[in-house]
């Protein structure tokens, strides 16, 4: 008698999901009224999203994208302009920005996905370096190297709130959305395909797959939840210039980075590395970059260097391993 | 014209510079396979080590090469050892490593310098020959001669030592070169470090040039890698050419339409090459299984 | 009865050198056909050529009377090719079913139908037990038969074989053999590359003998294995 095996549906991924979303609800609901602990959890988790968006192209897709920050800077740029310039509310910029991240994906994805490894990442990096130089020249839109501010004027339908509380409770809501959207593709016939194409594409080419298009998507999809997360961070922040936005070492390689430590290409291990990543790198940089300018990034090099050596797992594979061991224990 | 005339020169000045830094990154890019995104950094090393022997024993920088090229084979071994090595077969672990590696020496450099940029003034540094009614900066000069020598003796000791041929073995065919009796990490190591004490070599011949700071390593980075695309990878005069043409190219951008352009042309030109001539110009064959795809 | 797959002087030149030179032949539906030669023959290139990986410099290549010269590899999956690599081409991070749920995506857009036609690939290549294990974890033996199941999943009309047989105990071997024999008798058009002349022997319809790039002889496995161009071909002549 054969076992039946089921293969693992999205649905099967709810309880756990829902377990985390609780868990981190109520570390927000805990903390209600420290603004200081709240800003924490509220970056904690945008960047958690930011890394499970990457992921879905770096972990998921093995692309290693240096251009997130591109994305991620669409958002927050697009958000600023619709709401200065035309009097929209922020809420209804998160879907243009997603579709404006998504659609240079696509773009850039013809010559870029024709690279293989480590000249995807050239280009990708390159694009990057690109774009900062045009957010510093077209100041019309990006405010140049000044910046781009948006004023203070609380209320539900600008975004802007003057306790902590409502961010994290937004921010916690991008986590949601940037987890459920990567679980529901991993278990789909793209994520599949996804896969396949990371592991070996002459497989997947022969089982029928068109890598070029399942590359294409994916990417987008990533991009897209990454400009949403930009659209968030503009209307958190409410002042950003190109180096916030583009410099590789804060953005495009700290959203790669937590995937790292946490688990590329696993679903929660881009939460698992924020929620370690975030806070610790916050106190490193109080208690450091005062004396030492910079060497919070020196850690942060280390790290990548450890992590990659001796850490491939990440959080997540250390955390499964655990409990595979255990299961096969004896009591 | 003057102008025209003036911009070609500083292009080809320029060139040189992409050349003295690409040289080296394509030896490694070639041979083995990385892609070493700290490159520019060990640009960036052997710049402030010429200027630690510079301030502190009063050497000459085109001297301080002779110490500067050993320290940096040697810390470049040590990287492939330790660092490469172990991540041999998996790609996407080098680039992180070798990105954090780019994140650590730049900030360590950081740290110790406390942020403040140098330069130094040596003797050669400022000094201009005239050519026809264009001045020229001698240091530029000297780099461009001193690329040339290297690409020559390079492509000489490629072609005609045994650890040359040793590097090309293994180059063409790691498999088939492991199973000739070549030891393959030992060429990696070696290859490694020759091309981050080039890079070392860059550094000192470019200190009286430049003003130092920790990051100068990132103005090098991207333009050197598509002088290493461009000319076609594990071909020592691709590179050598290939910087000549992307300074040039460059130079009349920066002149003829905006000097803040610089990254789009290493971008375009990198993409441009990939799509229509994946091989580069002098490109081997067995270049195409690195990064590129084959389209019958 | 027209051909399932038919080559017309098919040709294939890289720089100077000439890997496949003028082959022509046919598959019918529901034959076997192996393809055998010496080392350095040129069969890996014709398999290329077949799979999509190589186009022709000359010559071409018909499926159901459709020429398919420069078909790319994954639209021949679509047409009906499915195919087994000679070093098994496992998805090491994906579990056994998933492995052949990729190939079962291909006609199923539903995750309950690719995994269904999934498991009855297993269940035909006698994997149905190790489904839930993951890729890295398989045996040689049991990789070989996953990529077969995979190529199964895809509802093909012919399935092209790469030296299947390579590295199995004589064991793994007499499975394979069985496993490929039920397949054909069921209808399935095989085309397959072999150095084991035993199995060819076993259970080809037809075989085919490359050298130099070129057909050399063509018949049953007798007639052609007792062919005396063939044996010298294998061989090398005989010293006088």
């Amino acid at each position: 008698m054969k076992a039946a095996t089921r293969v693992r549906r999205f649905s099967d991924e709810l309880p756990l999901l829902g377990a985390v979303l609780a868990a981190l609800a109520a570390a927000v609901l805990l903390e209600a009224g420290n603004n200081f602990a709240l800003n924490i959890l509220a970056t904690t988790f945008l960047m958690a999203g930011l890394a499970t968006a990457w992921n879905v192209i770096g972990g998921f897709g093995g692309q290693f994208s240096l251009c997130h920050g591109v994305f991620f800077a669409e958002g927050a740029y697009l958000t600023a302009n619709l709401v200065l310039h035309w009097g929209i509310s922020p809420w209804l910029s998160l879907l243009p920005a997603a579709l404006l991240g998504a659609a240079t994906a696509f773009a850039i994805s013809w010559p870029a996905f024709r690279l293989r490894g480590p000249f995807f990442a050239i280009a990708t990096m390159t694009f990057s370096e690109v774009v900062y130089v045009l957010a510093n020249y077209f100041d019309g839109v990006t405010g140049g190297s000044q910046g781009i501010r948006v004023p203070f004027r609380a209320g539900w339908i600008n975004m802007i709130f003057p306790s902590r509380i409502a961010y994290a409770w937004i921010m916690l809501g991008f986590l949601l959305f940037c987890l459920a959207a990567s679980l529901y593709l991993l278990r789909s016939r793209l994520g599949y395909y996804l896969q396949a194409v990371r592991d070996n594409e002459a497989a997947a080419q022969a089982a029928g797959i068109d890598v070029l298009r399942t590359k294409l998507w994916c990417f987008g999809i990533s991009a897209g939840m990454t400009a949403i997360g930009g659209s968030l961070f503009m209307m958190y922040v409410r002042v950003v210039d190109p180096p916030t936005l583009l410099t590789l070492a804060d953005v495009g390689v700290r959203f790669a980075l937590i995937a790292l430590i946490g688990g590329v290409g696993t679903g929660y291990g881009p939460l698992l590395g924020a929620l370690l990543v975030v806070p610790l790198e916050a106190w490193l940089r109080a208690a450091l970059s005062a004396s030492l300018p910079g060497s919070n990034l020196v850690i942060l090099g280390a790290v990548l260097i450890l992590a990659a050596l001796f850490f491939r797992q990440g959080l997540a594979g250390a955390l499964t391993g655990l409990f595979a061991r255990r299961r096969a224990a004896p009591a | 014209m003057v102008s025209f005339a003036g911009v070609l020169l500083a292009g080809l000045l320029l060139g040189g510079i992409y050349s003295l830094v690409a040289i080296g990154l394509n030896l490694i890019f070639g041979v083995i396979r990385v892609v070493n995104f700290a490159q520019g950094e060990f640009v960036m090393l052997g710049m402030y080590a010429t200027v630690v022997a510079y301030t502190v024993l009063h050497t000459d920088p085109y001297l301080a090469l002779v110490v500067v090229f050993p320290l940096l084979f040697v810390f470049g071994m040590a990287v492939q050892r330790f660092i490469l090595q172990p991540l041999q077969n998996e790609p996407m672990m080098q680039i992180f490593a070798t990105f954090g590696l780019l994140l650590l020496l730049q900030n360590v450099v950081l740290a110790i310098t406390g942020g403040t940029s140098v330069s130094i003034q040596t003797p050669v540094s400022g000094l201009t020959v005239a050519a026809g009614p264009l001045q020229v900066s001698v240091a530029r000069v000297v780099a461009l001669v001193a690329v040339s020598v290297v690409a020559v003796g390079l492509q000489w000791g490629l072609r005609h030592t045994m650890a040359g041929k040793a590097v090309r073995a293994v180059a063409q065919d790691r498999r088939a070169a492991r199973l000739m009796g070549i030891d393959v990490e030992r060429t990696y190591m070696l290859t490694f470090g020759f091309g981050a004490g080039l890079a070392g070599v860059a550094g000192a011949l470019l200190t009286p040039i430049f003003t130092l700071t920790p990051q100068i390593g990132g103005n090098f980075i991207l333009a050197a890698f598509a002088v290493v695309v461009l000319g076609g990878l594990g071909s020592v005069w691709g590179a050598y050419i290939g910087g000549f043409l992307i300074g040039i190219t460059e130079a009349f951008a920066g002149f003829y339409l905006d000097p803040a352009l610089k990254q789009a042309i290493w971008f375009a030109i990198f993409i441009l090459v990939l799509v229509v001539r994946p091989t580069g110009l002098f490109g081997l064959a067995g270049a195409e299984e690195m990064g590129l795809r084959v389209q019958e | 009865m027209s051909a399932l797959l038919s080559l017309r002087g098919v040709s294939k030149r890289f720089g100077g050198l000439l890997a496949v030179d003028g082959v022509s032949m046919d598959v019918a539906k529901g034959e076997l056909v192996s393809i055998i030669g010496p080392n350095g023959a040129g069969k890996t290139t014709l398999f290329n050529l077949l799979t999509g990986q190589l186009a022709p410099s000359a010559g071409t290549i018909a499926f159901r009377g459709d020429a398919i010269n420069r078909l790319a590899p994954q639209a021949r999956a679509r047409l009906g090719f499915g195919r087994t690599f000679q070093i098994a081409q496992t998805l090491t991070s994906l579990t056994a079913i998933e492995n052949a749920m990729i190939g079962g995506f291909l006609h199923h857009r539903d995750l309950r139908g690719a995994s269904a036609r999934a498991m009855a690939a297993l269940e035909l290549v006698g994997l149905q037990d190790r489904a839930g294990v993951k890729g890295s974890q398989l045996t040689l033996s049991e990789r070989r038969r996953l990529e077969v199941a995979r190529a199964l999943a895809l509802e093909p009309e012919i399935v092209l074989l790469d030296e299947v047989m390579a590295g199995l105990n004589p064991t793994e071997i007499g499975h394979m053999v069985q496993l490929v024999q039920r397949l054909n008798a069921g209808g399935l058009t095989f085309l397959v590359i072999e150095h084991n002349l035993k199995v060819v022997r076993q259970f080809s319809d037809r075989v085919v003998v490359l050298h130099r790039g070129a057909m050399l002889a063509q018949g049953t496995a007798e007639q052609v294995l007792s062919n005396p161009d063939v044996v010298e071909a294998y061989v090398g002549k005989s010293r006088q």
